[in-house]
């Protein structure tokens, strides 16, 4: 594993002047780089070699001789090495903290920590690997009824989401336009409160309810290594009754058959937290008793503009990953600790958004059993890199004196709020038109 | 003048007798203009046949007197009028930047709700509106233009009541949550609960009040509004002497507000005699403490002029901390409990009310043709205060309010529990009529729906 990261942040690093320390495995500003040293500034201000650290060699058997009875400098004689002193007593403002090694929860195996900022490299390969998981391009076919099916649609559907868009994109501020960060959480929370209006005609849509800023926590073993999925993740929406599962019994026993991808060289630990301070939890983020215990929905959103914005593989496998982790902690409380294959498998859906494109996952989880890559997999529906309108502008791009995008709302598309809308209703509604192949 | 002496009676109009006319000073005018030489029994069967001779006589746009700055206000006012658009209007009014009051919807002045009523003339009424009062839980009658309905079904109402309850105990028991950050517990624990209860409130009731299923919900909305209201005499400076008008500017951030777009009907008529008196404070409002500064002056009711939800409905406000009610009691400053929720109440709402007024056109000098009507609810989770407002006067400025009766009125309770206590998972003390006041609140609309 040291030698794969080492690769990637040498990868990472060329041409910045950073290197690896090989003791320790940590990038540092390179002193193999002529420093020109011009300006008083420069130099007061780090950009300077770092001063060649002299250890002291120890020869067992020899006294070292240092200058410590005569108390001033000597040119040939040792630096002394004086015992550290204690305090006696612990001040706060002096105390460095306990090392790892002391505290409590510290473990020798290291363990691999998903969180709401990691970005892994290899995105939704890495998170099929990790997850144990098979990818099915496209969502369901259940869903996809729900979103063709003509009953289920809000009165002037177009007309209210358009309106519903241009409030966030252009109507929600005092200045020209609002910001990311402000339009991408209040078109969710728009799109949402459309949604909602159909529980007049579907009542079973008031048993659910919208929690934010819940932690979850779950673990499991991947071929010998530790992983643990923490923290806050999103909007939740919870319901009274869990989701039916999506695929049948012959396509769950199909993916025993199926054979995860790897990508070697790389690690599948690869920008992952590596902890060796942890313990094993296992919480859904709500005590037992609550009554809205299935996670039906999570959304997810993406409204950072800088750098650390998510890319889109990034966050599919971002949504892949905080799917699974509600799904195994709510797993592990209903059928126990032992890893199994679950008789009735358990779904869960997510979206994810930038303010406009869309991303749905629905993940069906059908095992416990992860150490091994063989047996039966979990099965995850990707529907990626769904507009739901290509242009939002205040004002038209013109190129060469043509209007090339007009201003105002342009390129939308009534596709994506449909399956957004049927994600929702999912679990709740039946679609009236029936294919073949879809269960009842 | 010398003209037209020999006229028996000078009009104003161009009446020139035979004399003047062959005068060669004249001689290019009467070419280009419509003058005719008359007689003064004609003139004074059609005095006004004819146009003026000379543009009008008016002071100079830019001397430095009294009149030449009435001239340059009144073309200001005119240019106002002739705005083509209300985004126009609003540009003009708010274009230039002055030091102004600003206003804190939150805040801990004392007796500040005194002092909020006299700088938006506003006349407090405790209690609510006939409309709430009159409309018994279980009566169905027609008042006037004013429809009042029957009070939602026993299970719908039992639905909303274990969905506020669960809402209630996933913030305080269900969900594992740290402890919040310092003057951030009404925030960490009740804010998420207010969300949700705002969400089932407007969904259950959307079926009683059809004008929910096209209104727009709005989280953490902005509401600006700007204002002048009396004079001062400038103290001290180069414009020493001179007469200012006070300027203030409220900047709001409620929790969560309903738009609709239907305006909701007036509680009383635009004329109705107020029986209470709106308080006048003689003190400039330094004094309250209010501190003035220079910004952009937004005039905003949560969205744009272009969207089509732009009246207003019910606006919910989560009080800060710092406000509440077992801070002030150990401060000795109970009696300030009830004041800060009402001059959070007069202000959140006036801004609210006079911005949707001002996104229909009306404003100082055009006064409102019909009353502006809008609710909130102020709470800390387990208190609730319930407020009405109506806005029947723009006209506050000094030109305009030496003759106005008309006054702005707000209504308003006194804080109501929701519940006693929460204990584990089990809501205690569950308070039915502070519920079905809300449901009463969000089910007000116009009588047409």
């Amino acid at each position: 594993m040291a030698e794969l990261v080492v690769l990637r942040s040498l990868w990472n690093n060329l041409g910045t002047g950073k290197s690896i320390c090989k003791r320790c495995l940590q990038t540092k500003t390179c002193d193999l780089i002529a420093v020109r040293q011009f300006y008083v500034t420069s130099s007061l201000f780090g950009k300077r070699r770092p001063p060649a650290i002299e250890e002291d060699i120890e020869i067992p058997g020899l006294e070292r001789i240092t200058f410590a009875d005569r108390k001033y400098r000597v040119p040939g004689l040792a630096e002394p090495t004086f015992p550290e002193w204690n305090r006696g007593w612990r001040d706060p403002f002096q105390d460095p903290g306990p090392k790892y090694e002391e505290m409590p929860l510290f473990k020798e195996k290291a363990c691999y920590v998903f969180n709401q900022k990691t970005k892994l490299l290899e995105g939704v390969k890495q998170a099929l690997w990790l997850t144990k998981s098979k990818l099915i391009e496209g969502l369901p076919k259940q869903i996809l009824c729900l979103a063709e099916d003509p009953d289920s649609r809000i009165e002037n559907e177009d007309d209210r989401v358009q309106r519903a868009i241009s409030h966030a994109r252009f109507w929600d501020t005092t200045e020209v336009r609002p910001r990311k960060e402000k339009y991408c959480p209040v078109l969710l929370s728009n799109l949402l409160h459309l949604c909602r209006m159909l529980s007049l005609r579907y009542p079973s849509l008031s048993k659910r309810i919208l929690a934010e800023n819940y932690k979850v926590a779950a673990y499991w073993t991947r071929e010998s290594s530790l992983f643990q999925v923490r923290g806050i993740n999103g909007l939740l929406l919870n319901s009274t009754s869990p989701l039916a599962p999506l695929a049948t019994q012959e396509e769950v026993q199909a993916t025993e058959s199926h054979i995860l991808e790897t990508f070697y060289p790389v690690s599948p630990t690869i920008d992952l937290q590596e902890v060796h301070v942890y313990e094993e939890k296992n919480d859904t983020g709500f005590r037992q008793g609550y009554p809205y215990p299935h996670a039906h929905t999570l959304y997810i959103l993406n409204p950072l503009e800088t750098c650390a914005r998510f890319e889109p593989y990034q966050l599919q496998a971002k949504m892949i990953m905080f799917a699974f982790g509600n799904l195994l902690a709510r797993a592990r409380l209903l059928y126990g600790e032992q890893p199994r294959v679950l008789e009735t498998p358990l779904v869960m859906q997510t979206i994810a958004t930038n303010g406009r494109m869309f991303q749905f996952v629905v993940f069906q989880l059908n095992t416990t059993d992860l150490s091994s890559s063989d047996g039966i997999k979990n099965l995850v529906w990707l529907d990626r890199d769904q507009e739901l309108y290509a242009y939002a502008k205040c004002l038209p791009e013109i190129k060469r004196k043509i209007v090339v995008v007009p201003a105002g709302l342009s390129g939308y598309r009534p596709e994506t709020f449909r399956k957004f809308l049927a994600m929702y209703l999912h679990g709740a509604v039946q679609p009236s038109i029936k294919t073949e192949a879809s269960a009842s | 003048s010398g003209y037209g002496t020999s006229v028996g009676k000078i009009s104003k109009m161009a009446a020139f007798c035979v004399r003047c006319v062959g005068n060669s000073k004249l001689s290019n005018y009467m070419q280009l203009k419509r003058v005719r030489i008359i007689h003064t029994e004609v003139l004074a069967q059609n005095p006004t046949a004819l146009s003026p001779l000379y543009p009008p006589i008016v002071p100079s746009l830019t001397a430095r007197s009294k009149a030449a700055k009435q001239r340059r206000r009144d073309e200001y006012y005119k240019k106002v009028y002739a705005a083509p658009s209300v985004q126009e209007k609003l540009r003009l009014l708010t274009c230039l930047q002055r030091l102004k009051y600003v206003v804190n919807t939150q805040t801990s002045a004392i007796n500040a709700d005194r002092w909020y009523q006299h700088f938006t003339k506003t006349a407090y009424l405790s209690g609510l509106p006939e409309h709430f009062t009159n409309s018994g839980m279980d009566q169905v009658a027609e008042t006037g233009d004013i429809v009042t309905s029957k009070a939602l079904s026993d299970p719908d109402f039992e639905e909303l009541k274990s969905l506020f309850c669960t809402a209630l105990l996933q913030e305080n028991f269900y969900m594992r949550k740290r402890t919040p950050f310092l003057y951030r517990t009404i925030e960490h624990y009740f804010s998420p609960f207010l969300n949700n209860a705002v969400s089932a409130l407007t969904t259950l009731l959307a079926a009683q009040n059809p004008l929910l299923k096209e209104s727009s919900l709005d989280f953490k909305p902005q509401v600006n509004f700007y204002w002048m209201r009396g004079e001062r005499v400038v103290p001290r400076g180069h414009r020493k002497g001179s007469v200012d008008p006070i300027r203030f500017q409220i900047d709001d951030h409620p929790h969560s507000q309903i738009r609709v777009p239907k305006q909701l009907p007036e509680f009383v008529p635009l004329d109705y005699k107020v029986p209470a008196e709106v308080p006048v404070i003689k003190l400039e409002p330094d004094r309250l403490p209010l501190f003035k500064r220079q910004y952009d002056n937004h005039i905003f009711i949560g969205t744009k002029v272009t969207d089509p939800c732009v009246y207003g409905h019910t606006q919910f406000h989560l009080i800060s901390d710092r406000m509440h009610r077992g801070r002030l009691t150990k401060a000795n400053l109970e009696d300030q409990i009830e004041v800060r929720l009402r001059a959070n109440a007069i202000s959140s709402l006036f801004a609210w009310t006079g911005a949707q007024a001002m996104y229909q056109g009306f404003w100082s000098h055009e006064d409102v043709t019909r009353p502006f009507v809008s609710q909130c609810v102020i709470t800390d989770g387990k208190y609730y205060s319930f407020f009405c407002y109506q806005l029947n006067t723009l006209a506050l400025c000094v030109e305009t309010d030496c003759n106005n009766p008309r006054k702005n009125i707000c209504w308003g309770t006194e804080s109501m529990q929701l519940y006693d206590t929460v204990e584990e998972n089990d809501v205690k003390g569950f308070n039915d009529d502070t519920l079905k006041l809300l449901v009463q609140f969000l089910l007000y609309r116009p009588k047409a729906l």
